[in-house]
């Protein structure tokens, strides 16, 4: 079953023109794709119909079997929590911990407390934050705050996780290791669309890119570079 | 009600200045709704006692200008009234204490101990309704020409209007605050909507429910009201301590009679609860409404 499909998507707020136009794309499941264009294009909107914060204002779009035009309001919050969004203004809750915000999505689906403990704190390590673990946002560098976003997106094995410019707030270095994470989440299964605007990093991974050009979608094919030279894909075969 | 009790998210931010206001609006609007509840009640305990304790008294004058044709009058009246079933007693009323009660208007005693004052004769019922007080007036006046009988309708009826009119004023007053605190918490709720938009709008996109974003609200303004109820209520208590003290300084006249009863305490109690859950349901309602014009 598609992770997602758009058909003959049209997009406009009020009464203005149309944002997006025509959008027709489908995300297989496991798969990664760069979602690119310039500011204006329509990624934001894209996105915001991607995870739902919007419905379409034409066009048929489907997720996990179900029209989302029609689905029921009350529906849709089981559908969101399949779900991880890491904004690109990251949207962490400013007076809870590193920890607190990461286990948010888990205490959404009323996991039991010793699950979130052993699950925030494993994935807080993994993302190299284990000693940051009580600190609130505003005391957390730009790249930290990135990758709690990150964690809180993943922590809940979403079947889709989008990515709204996640390194566009971060060093290079620091950006390397993000995508990394990405492609290691992509691997072990979840379907993932990284919006940037960073060409290098597109390039490096080879994943087909959605290019939005004026609210029109093109869909490029992937140029996938073998393992050998791939740094991300070469890291995961290092540790196996 | 059941979510109420299941854990809390806490993803609110601490209480804006929006927020911290609302408690302090509500003791005040606590503050004015003891106070009416409290004078309603009393006023109305007050004049159930009054008309009770004057529903089985009457009162008979003999008006004569004559002191002997007075005296024979009231001679006359008495024993008429004594031998008659269904009164307990009729008693002259001593011309010192009637004189006593009049020097207010008219001077002191000494000066207007010459003056031509009615007799009065206070008659005590066996029950308010053992008597037939048409049938007594005409027998009355048959004995003793100047006498003339009052059974105090005409001055219960004034005083019961007003009753009337200040109990009604007061439910007014109470529906009128009981609206701007639901008018107060609206407007502090789609405050705090606006100013945690982002934080709603998160929990949102992260699939929570309707019902667990508008828990926390429940909680924050439960907590609002309870507050705000509290301190009102306490100074209200207060208030009225003042006012009972003051009444009974003042001695056992009609207005001692106005102190708040046990059950008028007991009904004041009750109100920060109400206020609480009045606050409560009000910013779930505005919040749920809020929520459904999102996505």
């Amino acid at each position: 079953m598609l992770v997602f499909s758009f058909e003959n998507v049209g997009m406009r707020y009020g009464m203005g023109g149309e944002v997006l136009k025509d959008v027709s794309f489908s995300l297989e499941p496991g798969s990664l794709h760069f979602l690119t264009g310039h500011s204006g294009a329509g990624k934001s909107t894209l996105l915001k119909l991607l995870y739902l914060a919007k419905r379409p204002s034409r066009g048929l779009v489907n997720m996990f079997g179900q029209d989302i035009s029609s689905v029921n309001r009350k529906d849709l919050p089981r559908l969101r929590r399949k779900i991880g969004v890491v904004f690109q203004e990251f949207r962490l809750f400013e007076h809870l911990t590193t920890f607190e915000n990461v286990a948010l999505p888990l205490r959404l689906k009323g996991a039991r407390l010793a699950d979130i403990r052993e699950h925030v704190e494993e994935l807080i390590s993994w993302v190299g934050l284990e000693d940051r673990m009580q600190a609130k946002p505003p005391t957390l560098s730009g790249g930290e705050k990135q990758r709690v976003a990150i964690a809180r997106a993943v922590i809940n094995k979403p079947d889709l996780l989008l990515a709204d410019e996640p390194t566009g707030n971060v060093d290079p270095a620091l950006a390397q290791r993000l995508m990394h994470l990405f492609v290691e989440l992509n691997k072990q299964g979840t379907t993932t669309v990284i919006a940037t605007h960073d060409e290098g990093l597109v390039n490096q991974i080879g994943a087909p890119v959605l290019r939005l050009e004026k609210g029109e979608l093109r869909v490029l094919p992937g140029t996938e570079t073998p393992s050998t030279t791939n740094p991300y894909l070469r890291r995961k075969e290092d540790r196996t | 009600m059941k979510h109420l009790f299941r854990e809390r998210l806490d993803f609110l931010p601490k209480e804006g200045r929006t927020d911290a206001l609302l408690p302090w609006v509500i003791a005040v609007m606590m503050f004015l709704t003891c106070l009416s509840v409290a004078a309603t009640m009393s006023i109305q305990s007050g004049l159930a006692s009054w008309s009770q304790g004057l529903a089985a008294r009457i009162s008979v004058q003999i008006i004569q200008a004559d002191d002997a044709a007075r005296i024979r009058d009231s001679e006359a009246a008495l024993k008429m009234l004594r031998a008659t079933p269904g009164i307990a007693s009729a008693d002259e009323i001593d011309r010192e204490a009637i004189l006593d009660m009049i020097s207010p208007w008219l001077g002191n005693a000494a000066n207007i101990s010459g003056l031509p004052v009615p007799v009065l004769i206070d008659v005590k019922l066996d029950n308010p309704g053992s008597v037939d007080l048409d049938a007594l007036s005409i027998r009355l006046n048959a004995t003793a020409a100047g006498a003339k009988l009052d059974n105090h309708q005409a001055w219960m009826h004034r005083v019961l209007n007003f009753a009337g009119i200040v109990k009604w004023g007061a439910i007014g007053i109470i529906l009128m605050v009981l609206l701007s605190t639901v008018a107060i918490v609206i407007f502090g709720c789609r405050a705090g909507l606006a100013t945690h938009h982002e934080s709603i709008s998160i929990m949102h996109l992260m699939g929570a429910e309707d019902a667990l974003i508008a828990r926390e609200f429940d909680y924050r303004y439960l907590w609002h009201g309870l507050k705000g109820g509290l301190f009102g209520l306490f100074t209200a208590l207060m208030v009225l301590y003042g006012t009972v003290s003051l009444l009974q300084k003042m001695g056992q006249g009609l207005l001692s009679s106005l102190s708040p009863e046990s059950h008028v305490l007991a009904t004041l109690l009750l109100l920060p609860a109400i206020t609480a859950f009045i606050t409560m349901m009000t910013a779930r309602i505005t919040v749920r409404r809020a929520l459904l014009e999102m996505l």
